[in-house]
């Protein structure tokens, strides 16, 4: 039986030794391989008796798990002394780059989306209606007859097909939807119909194709008030401020009666447009209330159910909102224009997240 | 409609402040425009006083002058000949702007002598063409006054829109008679004398046609001088943009702008016979006023004698009875014509007058006779001579509307009580007569108001008066939802596809739905397709396709240096003019480099399987769950024959296809680069709205997945697809996917061949497989694809 004391100091002294992992290996064997010290010591002791064997089993027992110890405490030193040493040696340069594009949604898709949201949140579904339309449902449906002066303030595109003798036209207004949808549903009726408009005009300030969006509503109360809250919450949700001065003034649509033109305050600092405040007025849309003949036109009683529309042009609503200055770039195709006014996919609009 | 301040307060007495009235104006619907004050125009303008006049030293016409202008005495170089020592002119200070010239005056050595200011002509201050010397203002002015007030230019020009149902407001007396209304002040009579007139008339009237021309009223003067008009009328015209041209024209100009009623007059000398109203023959021309010939048309209505045609029934007089500087004799026309016939003559022959732009509104009645009245008194005081009675044809009918309404209608319309009270005392100040019966109040409309036809206009007459300002505001949310869906299906469709398109990096684009049809032929159907009156030539019809549009914006941005293209646009294509031969279509090009060179990628380019992948994924998005999508070669005449493909879903019609652009129509657009397009017909989609919200059940096996390789050798025009299909019909259980991994084509497999490598994952749900079953379904595959691609596996 070897001196235990001795063992220690033996172990003591190889373990000072280790640079490496094998070093670490090595010092394994010499203790605890199949004829390591310890291994041939833990033999022996089947050969004492009683009390000794067990005191000495004892303190042998100890003397490996001291061994297993260092192994596991020195392996792991040397582990990470390695890692950090090839750590040491795997750099890039971080400052290299790959670059990833996305694509974008032209402002007029962004401004219909978000109108669509704040008059969803208020209860107003969507409607739809052709691009090509009876001059019918374009005009005389909405009480404006052949020979209204209205109709030559329109400048309409004509093609050459016909419904009921009358020329087809390209809509002039999404209006004609308010027909559509009428004759399709009785009241109550909510609605708003976003879409292209077609006039023959082509200069700075007018475009041959350009965007409405159309609201409706009919019922059994809904009155000029009403027109006026509806007008408010979407201008204030949709120019996202709390400060809105809005005016009402007279005007005339052959549709509706009372009619009344819409403006909203403004000022400007430096080339900002500042919406909602200030005393300097810009129009923003036209409304009133259904006239009786367009409701007569469509078999709605109008003892019973009376009502209010109105209409506006979706490139103003994108100018004012996001600073665009001329109303012929939205259809431009100019990519340098699209990356710089077009908004994210990932950015729809939202009445709990942001509108914009 | 312009009109000058002063002109207002002719009618409208009045201690509102310009600003009010200019306020108030837009506040009953009558929107100002523009207000152009030339009373500030000539401000800085003075009297003043020529104290001195002697030679300029260096200029033989020349003279320098020392000119007092009250607050100082100031030095001169004047070159009119007319400027004298004593003489009152007119003075335009250093800083101030000549008006004919926009010149600023500024003090400057003239020759070689300083010279503070100018005096002014006449030409020089836009007042008139006298420009042969400066201005001599009587000996009793003032030194110092301003000059505007001593030439009436104190005065305030105001134009205003007048929508298309305020036809009693293209006269300024309308315009005050609204604001009077609104509480501006009081509305004036004017006082016109009624001549009788001491003659019968020798020019006879006859209306052939009445529906053209209801009524028409003829005066005739004898021994007029047709001069020219004294300065107040000139000025009056003046201010608001209109040439004066001789009295009896400005007169009845004049008339009209004041109290909306338009009036004629002939050269009676050169009248054969009677005045004829009838419809024009077909074939009939005639030279108007603006020195045009125009062709008429039957159903126009014209003012005619026995030989000839004299004017257009409210629309223009003819050259033929014009009146000079030497007419005599004059008759005075003053009639009612139809509103729509006149608007349709104007249309058709593309002349726009004033008189047609008032009679195509609507012509108070009542305005016929005075009308008469007020330009008989300007003739007889103007020019002279001697009228006649009045011949008056056809009828003067007053057709006033009478509309009953209620305060509750009114109320119930506004959103605010309105009492009757307060309703009627609006009405009365319209001029509108009232009488109550119970809760209904019967109004007699005034025959200048001929857009009142109904209780609605009554209400829109209350509020406008009332004030628009005053209508509250009220909550337009509901307690219950009267929708079950803010968008529909196909609508939420569109709006995906969008935001899925864009979020694979193409940029969206919103192009014209028109499009050019010369290089249109390929799209579709020209000929179904056209405008009638299309904005320009090249667009001239509705577009068949996304495409032309689209191929356009690619070059267009070529020549801006793009040299990638990731472009789509999502929006409506034609079939043919009729309204329900309209699609939805999202159409998405991808051209050009895909990959710059980098540091670490090398160039690539877009090719088919960018937006064959592309337009997969969105259909994947939109129609999630199980689907059979199939590809095959029939795809349109704009696609490359052999690099395209069409996708059929579930076997149904094709829904979409995606290819390179045919050569030939690349070259038709002059774009060099290959262009892959994908289109996908939205409509053609198959509906997969949700039935249920719970997803699909979900088997997941623990067993043990083997993959398995096999590598094919078939003919070339054998599509890899059938590989992967047949390989997967083996065991629809087992077999989990089915991956190409391997393409290869090379001269060595034999003449058209290549070489499809598959890699098929297995996994059972009951068992791990054992490599007898492995072996077993192997083998069947190799049978299964073999068999239907006549090819030979690999070993």
């Amino acid at each position: 039986m070897k001196d235990f004391r001795e063992l220690e100091t033996e172990i003591k002294k190889a373990s000072d030794k280790f640079t490496d992992i094998e070093s670490i290996n090595e010092f394994r064997i010499k203790f605890l391989g199949k004829k390591g010290i310890i291994s041939l010591e833990m033999k022996e002791l089947a050969s004492l008796s009683g009390d000794e064997r067990k005191q000495n089993a004892e303190k042998l027992n100890k003397i490996k798990d001291s061994v297993l110890e260092i192994i596991a405490s020195k392996t792991e030193e040397l582990n990470s002394e390695e890692l950090e040493k090839k750590l040491n040696s795997e750099t890039l340069d971080i400052t290299l780059s790959t670059s990833k594009s996305y694509g974008t949604i032209h402002p007029i898709s962004q401004v219909i989306e978000e109108v669509i949201t704040i008059f969803g949140d208020l209860d107003f579904f969507v409607a739809e209606g052709p691009e090509v339309e009876t001059d019918y449902n374009n005009f005389t449906a909405l009480n404006t007859s052949e020979h209204h002066p209205a109709r030559q303030m329109h400048d309409t595109f004509y093609v050459e097909t016909e419904t009921d003798g009358m020329p087809n036209v390209l809509r002039t207004h999404t209006s004609p939807v308010q027909i559509r949808s009428m004759l399709k549903q009785k009241p109550p009726i909510r609605l708003i119909a976003p879409g292209k408009t077609f006039r023959c005009d082509n200069d700075q300030t007018h475009s041959p194709m350009f965007h409405q969006v159309e609201g409706l509503v009919i019922d059994q109360e809904s009155n000029m008030s009403h027109l006026k809250g509806c007008l408010e919450i979407f201008l204030k949700t949709f120019f996202e401020t709390d400060k809105l001065n809005m005016r009402f003034r007279p005007s005339h649509f052959p549709f509706t009666e009372p009619s009344a033109e819409v403006d909203i305050g403004y000022t400007k600092k430096g080339n900002q447009l500042i919406i909602g405040e200030g005393e300097d007025w810009l129009e923003i849309l036209g409304c009133g209330m259904v006239h009786p003949n367009v409701l007569k036109n469509v078999n709605i009683n109008s003892n019973e159910y009376q009502g209010y529309a109105f209409g506006m042009g979706i490139e103003r609503l994108a100018m004012l909102k996001y600073g665009i200055s001329d109303l012929r770039t939205f259809f431009d195709s100019d990519l340098r224009w699209n990356k710089h006014y077009g908004f994210s996919p990932l950015n729809i609009p939202s009445i709990i997240g942001d509108l914009s | 409609m312009k009109f000058s301040y002063s002109w207002l307060t002719e009618h409208l007495k009045t201690n509102a402040h310009f600003e009010e009235i200019e306020k108030k104006l837009t506040s009953i619907g009558l929107e100002v425009e523009d207000i152009q004050d030339t009373g500030k125009a000539y401000q800085e303008f003075i009297v003043g006083q020529v104290l001195e006049e002697k030679k300029h030293p260096n200029a033989d016409k020349l003279k320098l002058c020392k000119v007092d202008i009250g607050k100082e005495k100031v030095d001169v170089v004047c070159g009119a000949p007319n400027v004298e020592k004593g003489m009152k002119v007119v003075y335009a200070p250093v800083g101030s702007t000549i008006p004919v010239n926009q010149m600023k005056i500024k003090a400057a050595k003239i020759r070689g002598v300083e010279s503070y200011g100018m005096m002014c002509s006449e030409y020089e201050l836009g007042i008139s063409n006298e420009h042969d010397g400066i201005i001599r203002l009587e000996e009793k002015e003032t030194i110092g006054r301003s000059f505007s007030e001593i030439y009436g230019l104190n005065d305030i020009v105001i134009e205003i829109g007048i929508t298309p149902n305020r036809q009693d407001c293209l006269g300024v007396k309308g315009i005050a008679r609204d604001l009077a209304s609104a509480g501006m002040g009081e509305l004036l009579e004017r006082k016109i004398s009624r001549e009788k007139g001491s003659f019968k008339s020798p020019i006879k009237i006859e209306i052939q046609d009445n529906k053209i021309c209801s009524a028409f009223a003829g005066r005739y003067f004898r021994n007029v001088k047709n001069t020219e008009s004294p300065e107040w009328l000139k000025n009056k015209l003046k201010s608001i943009g209109l040439r004066p041209i001789s009295a009896l024209v400005d007169i009845t100009n004049f008339v009209m702008y004041d109290e909306n009623r338009p009036l004629h007059v002939y050269d009676a000398d050169k009248i054969d016979g009677k005045i004829i109203v009838r419809t024009a023959n077909d074939g009939e021309s005639f030279l108007a006023l603006d020195e045009k010939d125009y062709h008429l048309k039957n159903g126009m209505c014209v003012i005619a004698d026995e030989k000839k045609v004299l004017g257009l029934g409210g629309i223009m007089g003819g050259e033929s009875t014009g009146c000079s500087t030497g007419t005599k004799n004059v008759l005075l026309e003053s009639a009612l014509f139809d509103e729509i016939n006149t608007a349709k003559t104007g249309r058709n022959l593309s002349i726009l007058s004033d008189a047609r732009y008032r009679f195509e509104r609507g012509i108070d009645p009542n305005s016929t006779l005075k009308g008469i009245d007020l330009a008989t008194q300007l003739i007889l005081e103007i020019c002279g001579g001697e009228c006649s009675e009045v011949e008056l044809a056809g009828n003067i009918k007053e057709n006033k509307n009478e509309v009953s309404t209620s305060s509750s209608y009114i109320s119930r319309r506004l959103g605010f009580e309105v009492s009757d009270k307060e309703l009627i005392s609006i009405l009365s100040s319209l001029g509108i007569e009232t009488s109550q019966t119970g809760d209904v109040i019967k109004c007699s409309i005034p025959s200048w108001r001929q857009d009142i036809h109904g209780e609605a206009d009554i209400s829109e007459e209350v509020i406008r008066i009332k004030g628009y300002e005053n209508i509250p505001t009220s909550n337009i949310r509901l307690k219950s939802k009267i929708n079950k869906n803010i968008l529909n299906y196909a609508q939420k469709k569109l709006m995906k596809a969008r935001h899925f398109i864009a979020s694979i990096e193409y940029d969206e684009l919103v192009t014209f739905s028109f499009t050019d049809s010369k290089n249109c032929a390929v799209f579709g159907d020209i000929n179904k397709l056209k405008i009638v009156n299309p904005i320009s030539e090249e667009l001239d019809i509705l577009r068949p396709n996304l495409l032309p549009n689209l191929l356009q914006a690619i070059k267009k941005n070529k020549n801006r240096n793009f040299d990638s293209f990731s472009i789509f646009e999502i929006g409506s294509q034609y079939r043919s003019t009729s309204p329900e031969d309209q699609l939805n279509v999202a159409c998405g090009i991808k051209s050009g480099i895909k990959t710059e060179k980098s540091w670490k990628n090398m160039q690539t380019e877009f090719d088919i399987y960018d937006v064959k992948q592309d337009l997969t994924s969105l259909i994947d998005y939109l129609m999630p769950g199980n689907k059979k999508i199939s590809v095959s070669n029939d795809c349109p005449s704009w696609y490359h024959p052999g690099r395209s493909g069409s996708i059929k879903i579930n076997n149904s019609v094709i829904a979409g296809y995606f290819g390179e652009l045919h050569p030939r129509v690349a070259n038709q657009f002059k774009i060099k680069n290959k262009t892959n397009i994908f289109e996908l017909y939205l409509d053609e989609l198959p509906n997969t709205e949700k039935k249920t919200t719970n997803k699909p059940v979900l088997n997941l096996s623990d067993f043990q997945i083997v993959t398995r390789d096999f590598a094919f050798v078939i003919d070339k025009k054998v599509k890899s697809e059938e590989v992967v299909t047949s390989a997967f019909k083996v065991d629809k259980e087992l077999i989990r996917n089915v991956e190409i991994f391997d393409l290869f084509e090379d001269v060595s497999l034999g003449k058209d061949k290549k070489s499809i490598a598959i890699k098929v994952t297995l996994q059972s749900n009951e068992k791990t497989l054992a490599e007898n079953d492995i072996f077993e379904i192997s083998s069947k595959i190799i049978k299964s694809v073999e068999k239907s691609t006549s090819g030979t596996v690999r070993s």
